[in-house]
């Protein structure tokens, strides 16, 4: 129940890419071959733990489809980092990032931290995008990249905390305001290793995001 | 300046405050362009044309121009509100209008350019926005869902929203308004609000203000909070798991003996509270999943907070407390412990009161149903017992039923309940009542005891066997309590009828709620059935009850269940108890179809709106809200409309359901008996066959006995099948037919068949005995013929045997004379004499002995016709009256000529 802090992320892309899988296989550990159309937004927690504190993850799932993009837009602002998923199945998902990571920067604030993954990573037989395509859009847009398997769950629970520790360290070096719990960040009560403070300690955290 | 003034002669003296509410927002700096003098135009035409197409058309500019245009936004901020508020208000006929209208408010406030000037912070800024909150808020009232969609295209719309309840005191007050309107069944605005942070921001400003204690503001906040949870088990279980439920319960919290400071406000915003809590035990719609988990874990996490302690001290011992807070913590405590086995556990062993006045929780429950004169109170300390017994405790029940005995005082009144064990109470207010009849006691005691028998035969079976004293002790005898039961009904039914004219609208609740004992007793359990079948008294009580028109719908269908039940779940084979005679019962006072119908028009008189749309109320906030709400809340749960608000909630969907259910399987079950017969026999059986070294005479008697069977079996059926064809045609017949004019009932008419079927045997058996009697007399008529013949024969024969003599004595004579004159001269004449003479009489002797061979012959065949006459019944002796004078005489002569012989 207690927190150090706790982060709000958000999951976009095209519909269809496995979002709310990716959700599903970090929060309780499963899988789902057929899963509804997400509707509106959905919603999902964790505990995590990094540099020895315990971090809460609010994943916000939102729906991939067009007609949902405003309303989904909303929830930019208020989060502290971001899940950008294509599918590598699926050449027209990678294509469409560029518009995504539009409405990211212009509805977000300015320090979420964007992770883009490539999911549905098992079905490498039939893949359409390369992992060096992906590693090249991350670097241009400064993203952190990882290929990931909602399925086999290969580098998903690696994405979600690869991601908290990049927010942790941003914490750790002063970035965020975490008083304005506007950036997605709340700072927690019961906070069991309380020597921690903004020095930036070489932490687990730090060696996440290279 | 002198704009201003000019906009003023526009808007007139009313829209003072929208003016200067236009100039901050917009503000005066832009250049004054076109589009003003634009704005301006349309602006007049709206307010002062009086085409109304002209007056469209003006406002289709005006929103375009304000869409496109930032300067026109401006001029519309300064000018624009007023008039269009005034669109609003007077010309709400005109739909397009007033659509126009409130489609240029939402351009005119869509910021066009996303970047914003510097931000200061200054009066103006706060004017800005409190009258954009108010506005949006005036909005909401007119078009809910048209703004909801608007604000949702805002990106970050709702998000600015949500800052404003950081602001300052009167802004933070308004935008609480705001969002309470906004959420409301708008699921995605609702996510948006949670994700933005809402639950914390609302239970600061709760903490801030006081908890209950606080203002309207605390009231608002419980109001947004709860349309973010209502529909949402993910909103709820985002509450637990960011805030906890700590806060909820801080809300909760009163002093004990605080009774006298339950202010109007502090009532409202408690029961706000309980609402919540209410939500999150009843958890998201049903049609969610995980909707139970959910539940389960608010019940679990509610608990670990000790809510049952702050329940039952607003519910149980706050009886100072309004009653509608006493209502809705009782109703909380329900849900806390239904399906909840801990819950449940700690509900049975909880005790309330200060030392040394403590008594168990249940029991000042009990007496709380027992005693309370507001029906509300009964139902929601009912709904407790309900939660606490019918789903899945049978443990719980046991417990409650283990202690239901008479108690050894119980004639002592006086005695304080809180010292008797439970069951003793509850059997004290069931078998009491009070001069007048008034059977509201036991009615209560018998909701109460229906729970704790549901579904539970135990149970069911362990309180069948309680004895009463009979009212009449002269008897010295005992009665069940079950029998009891049906004579509270009966007194109940009576007294009812005499209040009739005075509570003539207000249908009576107390012989529903027996009647529903009744049938939650029967279902499943024979034994009670066979007990209430004892005495034929009751059956044809509850008949009566079923079939009079006396009676309610309610009161007809539910005694038709019970009816049902008595055949359902009837297990005895003694004649005149069993199922068959339940339910020939049921088809020859009632009728099947009349029997059936009872069953639909209960349903139709439990048929209530969803309690969902009841508790909906329209927001609204005065000076006076809190007052008007909380008298809203009583008389909307005590008046609603002619039915009576208990039955409603007493018989809610879920006894529905069960009477469905029920209703269902009677029907299956009476048709099944309308096809069967008793005793079941079969159609060929085995020992039909003559069996091995079975004697002829003993296989037909074993034959006879099983067609007799059959027979009666068969007469059975045939009065059931008249019965059923008599039903058949009269509901088949419609309206036209006058039943009155065939009182026969079924059985009659299969006597009556019977009857005609006799008489038509006995006639055809007339008819053959008269074919007889005639074939007899004609035979008769020959016999006598033939005497005759023979008569006159004998007779002829005699006088020719005369003659002979005759002849004989006249040649004797002749003999004599020659024998006299020469003997010796005739000597041959004495030969030739006996010759003759014995020729003769050998020829009148060969003919004699063929007369009287014939006559034998013909006498016999007389005696046998005579004989089986007579074995018909027929007086021979006067039939043959006629021809005895003729044949007496061969008779008789043939007899002498015997003799002669």
């Amino acid at each position: 129940m207690s927190y150090a802090y706790l982060f709000k992320y958000i999951i976009i892309g095209d519909t269809g890419v496995g979002k709310s899988c990716l959700l599903l296989q970090f929060t309780d550990k499963r899988f789902q071959p057929v899963h509804d159309l997400t509707i509106g937004v959905e919603f999902g927690a964790r505990m995590i733990t990094i540099d020895n504190k315990p971090i809460k993850l609010q994943i916000w799932d939102t729906a991939g489809q067009e007609s949902f993009r405003s309303i989904t837009r909303s929830y930019y602002r208020g989060a502290a980092g971001a899940l950008l998923v294509y599918d590598i199945t699926r050449r027209e998902t990678f294509n469409h990032l560029a518009s995504w990571l539009e409405d990211a920067r212009q509805h977000a604030n300015a320090n979420m931290t964007v992770m883009l993954i490539g999911n549905k990573c098992d079905l490498s037989h039939r893949r359409a995008v390369s992992y060096e395509e992906g590693e090249q859009f991350a670097k241009e847009h400064g993203l952190v990249f990882m290929e990931a398997s909602a399925k086999t769950a290969q580098n998903v629970e690696e994405a979600f905390i690869k991601t908290a520790g990049t927010i942790y360290k941003k914490i750790q070096d002063g970035i965020f305001d975490v008083s304005n719990e506007s950036n997605g960040i709340k700072v927690g009560y019961a906070v069991p290793n309380s020597s921690g403070g903004a020095a930036g300690s070489s932490s687990q955290a730090g060696g996440c995001c290279s | 300046m002198d704009r201003s003034i000019n906009f003023r002669g526009i808007a007139g003296s009313a829209g003072n405050i929208m003016q200067g509410m236009g100039k901050f927002v917009f503000g005066n700096d832009g250049p004054e362009s076109k589009e003003d003098s634009y704005v301006e135009r349309y602006l007049d035409r709206i307010s002062n044309g009086t085409i109304p197409d002209e007056r469209r058309s003006a406002m289709t500019e005006l929103q375009s121009l304000v869409a496109e245009s930032r300067s026109a936004q401006m001029s519309f901020g300064a000018m624009g509100f007023p008039i269009l508020l005034n669109v609003l208000k007077e010309d709400r006929e005109d739909v397009e209008l007033v659509r126009g209208a409130l489609e240029t408010f939402v351009s005119a406030l869509t910021p066009i350019e996303t970047t914003q000037g510097p931000k200061t912070e200054s009066e103006e800024d706060f004017y800005v926005r409190y009258y954009t909150i108010q506005l949006l808020t005036a909005l909401l009232t007119n078009s809910l869902k048209r703004l909801q969609e608007a604000i949702l295209l805002i990106p970050r719309g709702i998000t600015v929203l949500m800052d404003m309840l950081m602001d300052r005191e009167v802004i933070r007050n308004e935008a609480l308004l705001l969002l309470t309107y906004l959420t409301r069944d708008a699921e995605e605005i609702q996510k948006i609000v949670v994700f933005e942070g809402v639950f914390e921001k609302i239970f600061s400003i709760i903490r801030e203000e006081g908890y209950s204690d606080g203002g309207v503001v605390v009231q608002d906040c419980l109001e947004l909070l709860n349309n973010l949870i209502r529909h949402s088990s993910s909103n709820q279980m985002l509450l637990k798991e960011t805030m906890g439920f700590d806060p909820l319960i801080a809300i909760l919290k009163i002093r004990r003996g605080s009774a006298f400071n339950f202010t109007q406000q502090k009532t409202v915003n408690l029961l706000g509270a309980l609402n919540t809590v209410e939500l999150l035990l009843t958890g998201g719609p049903s049609s969610e999943s995980g909707k139970d988990a959910n539940k389960n874990a608010n019940q679990a996490a509610l608990a670990q907070k000790n809510i049952l302690d702050h329940l039952l001290l607003l519910g149980v011992e706050s009886q100072w407390a309004p009653v509608a807070l006493r209502c809705m913590a009782l109703r909380c405590i329900g849900n806390l412990v239904l399906r909840n086995p801990q819950n449940l556990d700690s509900l049975a062993k909880k005790q309330v009161g200060e030392e040394p006045h403590v008594q168990p929780a249940l029991n000042a429950i009990l007496s709380i149903i027992l005693r309370t004169s507001i029906a509300q109170e009964f139902v929601a300390a009912d709904f407790v017992f309900k939660c606490f017994c019918e789903v899945k405790n049978p443990n719980g029940q046991a417990l409650l039923a283990s202690t239901i005995a008479p108690h050894p005082n119980q004639g002592d009144t006086h005695r304080a309940a809180s010292d008797m064990p439970f069951g003793s109470v509850l059997l004290q207010a069931l078998v009491s009542s009070d001069v007048n009849g008034d059977m509201e006691a036991c009615c209560r005691a018998s909701s109460v005891l229906s729970h704790i028998i549901k579904d539970n035969l135990q149970s069911k079976d362990r309180v069948l066997q309680i004895q009463l004293e009979t009212p009449t002790p002269s008897l010295g005898r005992t009665e069940p309590l079950l029998h009891r039961i049906v004579t509270c009904l009966s007194i109940a039914a009576s007294a009812d009828r005499e209040n009739d004219q005075s509570s003539h609208l207000e249908e009576s609740y107390i012989q529903p709620v027996i009647l529903r004992l009744l049938i939650v007793w029967l279902v499943d359990c024979s034994n009670a059935v066979n007990c209430l079948l004892e005495s034929a008294v009751h059956l044809n009580y509850i008949i009566e009850l079923a079939s009079s028109k006396r009676y309610t719908a309610c009161v007809r269908g539910l005694a038709a269940v019970v009816l049902g039940a008595c055949v359902l779940y009837n297990a005895s084979r003694e004649k005149g108890r069993d199922a068959f005679a339940a339910a020939d019962a049921i088809s020859q006072k009632i009728g099947l179809t009349t029997y059936f119908l009872r069953f639909d028009e209960l349903r139709k008189s439990l048929a209530h709106p969803s309690s969902e749309q009841r508790h909906r109320k329209e927001l609204s906030r005065s000076s006076a809200n809190s007052m008007s709400d909380f008298q809203e809340i009583e008389e909307d749960e005590t008046n609603k409309d002619d039915h009576h608000p208990v039955l409603s909630e007493i018989f809610d969907s879920q006894f529905v359901n069960f009477l469905n259910k029920l209703e269902a399987d009677i029907r299956e079950n009476i048709m099944d008996i309308f096809s069967r017969t008793k005793t079941a026999t079969a159609v060929l059986p085995a020992e039909l066959e003559q069996k091995n070294g079975e004697v002829d005479g003993e296989y037909i008697k074993r034959l006879k006995s099983f067609v007799e069977k059959q027979c009666n079996e068969m007469q059975d059926l045939l009065a059931r099948n008249a019965m059923l064809a008599e039903e058949f045609v009269k509901t088949g017949g419609g309206n036209t037919a006058d039943t009155s004019q065939k009182p026969s009932s079924g059985r009659e008419r299969v006597q009556m068949e019977a009857l005609r079927q006799e008489l038509e045997g006995a006639k055809r058996q007339i008819e053959s005995l008269k074919t007889e009697k005639s074939q007899i007399e004609a035979e008769a008529n020959h016999q006598r013929n033939l005497a005759v013949k023979m008569e006159s024969d004998l007779k002829s024969l005699s006088d020719a045997y005369n003659s002979l003599e005759q002849a004989n004595y006249r040649l004797d004579t002749e003999v004599k004379t020659l024998r006299q004159g020469g003997s010796v001269s005739y000597p041959d004449v004495e030969a030739i004499k006996a010759q003759a003479k014995e020729e003769a009489e050998k020829d009148s002797e060969a003919e004699l002995n063929d007369l009287l061979v014939c006559l034998g012959q013909e006498q016999s065949k007389v005696e046998k016709l005579s004989a089986r006459l007579a074995e018909l019944g027929e007086d021979v002796d006067t039939l043959l009256q006629g021809i005895g004078d003729d044949t007496a005489i061969p008779d008789d002569d043939d007899e002498d000529e015997d003799d002669e012989q």
